[in-house]
């Protein structure tokens, strides 16, 4: 910690808030809230003066509130930076700290929260985990026994630094404990809070166990599990050491605990599968190994960074095993325990990894991005032609088109991110995407559909979320028909209503249209557009009474690979459910509305080409068809 | 610019590729198969099989390939583009071609990883895969990666641990650091622990 204060290049900025991050790789433009001290940096000495005085105290929330700190407080005393707060909160303006910092004038209480901007190349996000509070389990008591306590309380119980100097007492009357008990998977492993294993219980439940045993040997010990996990290395042997000084372990998960009101005793009641039979022993203190959760901020920085969620709401990485530190947006990336709980050489492991993927980017000079942005053909922009449009510029989430009437609309180059939207919403086909061209998805959607369309189902999907969630389908193994024929673009923004059309036209069974969920969208408002296109084409077919089911619109990201596949498996029942013969007469009746809506298709430059040379492909891929046996 | 777009006069000179990835594709569907469809499709001069595509002997094929067929599209069936699209647009990229013209199909993780109970759905639709990519190959156009400028300065949220030692790790780099904490100190949940397993050493 204080290495990090003392290291010159490291500007440490506590207190501080990040309210929005633009840009791109090594361009981010990152707008920090540095929240009001109330104490001046520059003359705060650190000495205290002003706590010593203050009148006001309020839980510390360092010292998981089992003591006070005063209105003009640092949380710890080797709080780093050393320089004290005012908690405006709390504080009754009485300015008693004022007069006891004197001549170094280091309160100023008309300090605002400043708002500044910086210019970053690459940012690693190492946010943390918060504690699962054992509150809504009933059956622990906890907060109802006062000598039920969590594990984060535990440690500042033990701590020496701590509220009680390292003693460890019952909080009901103050005396040492004898008999302790350690509950492991509290929320953990429990289908009804938090599923997955929150990685460190068992070993900081035996460390506790350890430190507890060594200041008093003759204290009886006993850990709850359902299962002692201690996969890295020296951890088993750790376990090992437990077991040899005394440490009872307890095989089962406790049913309940039950106190003598008189004693404030516990007695925990629970199954021991060791002994195949229902127990009931009685302790002096009680610890719950709390599960480790995402911070409550996790939702709202994952939309501030633009970065994605895993099922339990940890960030996601880019990739589980290639790319564990990378998010999916070039240039962030995580550490530690905001992408899943983890212990401290892990953690640290991954800051270094961290810092080693950030200084790829940040050692260069120039940094290279996709070139997948968009261009206007200027000649097809009816703006040039003197006529009102601009919708090109409403639509882009970046504001990286410059429109200007009677002017053919320009894409800025540096500021164009790729999503599409405007190639999708240009009304008048002016707005091309490199390496998306409509040429190109169209002769990927005449291809997939050449053989039996009415058995195809086109899924359109977005490059971050669904290919994602498609994917994690596949490596998963989560069995989905055989039928879907996926094209993948980088943005559901992208997906234009005439691949739609021509799918239908061409006589495809059904198609899915899917990208990511609002909040995860690499796009900022991708999606949003997306999803109102979709919305529109959805009241289209259904005014032209299209069978329900075959047309679908899903949000899937790339952490959902079971909906992936429960997506395509239930669109495609609904396409079983309807009689050939029905399915038959609907895509004929259909088919002309269709194509009337694509007339202006072929004027699109290149699209003409391309339909010629997929008629080739076509023709190639059903000669085949016909002479396989 | 936009009048490139509209050009696409060279003939086409596409190889295609089909991995096997040992026996993840190739123990679900025949790849000899899917060769000898792709083989069958306008502007295909080369099709073969592979046993690791990704591979250097995979690579070195590619390679070998666009030089002896004079290839000017590539397209490889095999793993998602999240696996290897960076691998093979270097491999193109090593032979003198532009990474963009070279275009994956998902026959994997899209294909013989979801669709294990049917074997011979899963062969069509890698067929389908393969051929649309190959129309799509046939219509890209080479393409510059554009180049942006790095502010050198990096930003660490998050004062625990974990962030702690990646700003240490890019300050010795010399790369100048803004440590981000909402809370008055840093130091995160370590600074509240008693001693710290593995080493039982106190935390701070
Ligand atoms: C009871 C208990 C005992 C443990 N004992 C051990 C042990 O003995 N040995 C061991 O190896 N591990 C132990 N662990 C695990 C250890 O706490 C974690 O491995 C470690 O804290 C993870 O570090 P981190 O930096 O990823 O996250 P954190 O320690 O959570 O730090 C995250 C930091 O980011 C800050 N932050 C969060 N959100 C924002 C935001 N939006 N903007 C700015 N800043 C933000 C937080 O305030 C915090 O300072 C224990 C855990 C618990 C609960
Ligand atoms: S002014 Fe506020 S912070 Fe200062 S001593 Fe009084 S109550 Fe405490
Ligand atoms: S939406 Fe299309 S026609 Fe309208 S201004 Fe933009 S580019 Fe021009
Ligand atoms: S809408 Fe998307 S593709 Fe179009 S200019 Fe804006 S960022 Fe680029």
């Amino acid at each position: 910690m204080v290495d990090a204060a003392r290291q010159p290049l490291i500007e440490v900025k506590t207190y501080t808030e990040v309210e929005k991050v633009e840009g791109f790789v090594g361009n981010f433009k990152v707008t920090l809230r540095e929240k009001a001290k109330y104490v001046r940096a520059d003359r705060c000495n650190g000495c205290g003066d002003c706590a010593k005085v203050c009148p006001i105290e309020v839980p510390n929330y360092f010292e998981m509130n089992l003591a006070p700190r005063k209105a003009a407080y640092i949380p710890m005393s080797q709080s780093v930076p050393l320089i004290y707060n005012i908690d405006m909160d709390a504080c009754i303006h009485c300015y008693k700290c004022v007069e006891a910092c004197g001549p170094l004038e280091a309160i100023d209480f008309s300090m605002q929260d400043k708002i500044v901007e910086e210019e970053i190349g690459a940012i690693v996000v190492a946010t943390g985990f918060s504690h699962f509070d054992p509150s809504p389990m009933e059956e622990y008591g906890y907060n109802r026994y006062p000598n039920v306590i969590t594990a984060m309380e535990m440690e500042r119980l033990n701590n020496s630094a701590g509220p009680t100097a390292g003693s460890l007492i019952r909080p009901s009357d103050g005396k040492k404990p004898q008999r302790l008990a350690f509950i492991n998977c509290v929320g953990s492993r429990d289908k009804r809070f938090v599923e997955s294993c929150s990685n460190f219980c068992c070993m900081y439940s035996i460390k506790n166990a350890v430190l507890a045993k060594q200041m008093n040997p003759s204290a009886d010990i006993s850990i709850y599990y359902i299962d002692i996990r201690t996969p890295s290395k020296g951890y088993e042997e750790f376990y090992d050491r437990a077991r040899s000084m005394g440490i009872h372990f307890i095989q089962g998960r406790p049913a309940m605990i039950t106190e003598d009101p008189e004693s404030r005793n516990l007695f925990i009641h629970t199954e021991d599968i060791a002994l195949g039979k229902v127990v009931e022993h009685e302790y002096d203190l009680v610890i719950l190994n709390q599960a480790a959760i995402p911070q409550p901020d996790q939702n709202h920085m994952s939309s501030v960074l633009n970065v994605a969620q895993s099922p339990g709401g940890w960030y996601m990485e880019y990739h589980p095993k290639l790319r564990p530190m990378d998010s999916p947006t070039d240039g962030i990336f995580f550490a530690g325990a905001c992408q899943g709980p983890k212990d401290i050489p892990a953690s640290v492991a991954q800051g270094s990894a961290a810092a080693a993927r950030a200084s790829r980017i940040l050692h260069s000079k120039s940094w290279q991005i996709e070139p997948t942005i968009a261009n206007v053909w200027s000649d097809r922009c009816v703006s040039a032609q003197g006529k009102v449009c601009g919708i090109c510029e409403r639509s882009c989430p970046y504001g990286a088109i410059d429109y200007t009437q009677g002017k053919a609309a320009e894409v800025i180059t540096a500021k164009c991110h790729g999503c599409g939207a405007c190639v999708a919403e240009c009304p008048h086909d002016a707005i091309t995407q490199l390496h998306y061209t409509d040429a190109q998805i169209l002769a990927q959607i005449r291809t997939l559909l050449a053989n039996k369309p009415e058995e195809k189902i086109l899924a359109l999907r977005c490059h971050w979320c669904s290919y994602g969630g498609a994917d994690l389908a596949g490596t998963s193994h989560f069995e989905y028909t055989a039928n879907e024929r996926g094209i993948k673009v980088m943005c559901s923004a992208r997906m234009d209503a005439d691949f739609i059309y021509e799918a239908y036209r061409l006589g495809a069974g059904a198609v899915l249209f899917s990208g990511c969920h609002p909040q995860d969208c690499h796009y900022i408002t991708g999606q949003v557009i997306g999803a109102k296109r979709a919305k529109r084409l959805e009241t289209i077919f259904e005014r032209l009474n299209m069978t329900p089911g075959r047309f679908r619109v899903e949000w899937i990201s790339a952490a959902e690979g079971d909906k992936y596949a429960r997506v395509l498996n239930e669109t495609q029942a609904a396409l079983d459910a309807i009689p050939p013969a029905d399915l038959h007469a609907e895509i004929e009746r259909l088919r002309p509305d269709m194509a009337k809506r694509l007339t202006r298709l072929p004027n699109i430059p290149g699209v003409q080409r391309a339909m010629d040379h997929t008629e080739v492909m076509v023709n190639t891929i059903l000669s085949r068809e016909k002479a396989a046996p | 610019m936009s009048d490139a777009l509209n050009k696409n006069e060279e003939e086409l000179r596409i190889g295609v590729y089909i991995c096997h990835c040992g026996s993840n594709i190739a123990g679900v569907i025949p790849p000899k198969e899917v060769v000898n469809f792709a083989a069958e499709l306008p502007g295909v001069v080369r099709a073969t099989d592979t046993l690791y595509a990704c591979a250097d002997s995979g690579q070195r094929l590619i390679k070998e390939d666009i030089k002896k067929y004079n290839l000017n599209r590539v397209v490889v069936s095999a793993c998602s583009v999240r696996m290897h699209e960076p691998t093979f647009r270097a491999a193109v990229a090593e032979a003198g071609m532009n990474p963009f013209l070279m275009e994956m199909a998902n026959i994997r993780e899209q294909c013989t990883w979801a669709h294990g109970h049917d074997r011979e759905g899963a062969l069509a639709k890698a067929k389908d895969l393969t051929a649309s990519a190959v129309s799509k190959v046939s219509f890209l156009q080479p393409l510059d990666m554009i180049n942006v400028p790095v502010s050198k300065k990096a930003m660490v949220i998050g004062g625990g641990v974990a962030g702690i030692s990646a700003a240490l790790d890019l300050a010795e780099q010399n790369i100048p650091v803004v440590l981000v904490e909402k809370e008055p100190t840093i130091g995160g949940v370590m600074a509240q622990l008693n001693k710290t397993f593995p080493t039982m050493d106190c935390s701070i």
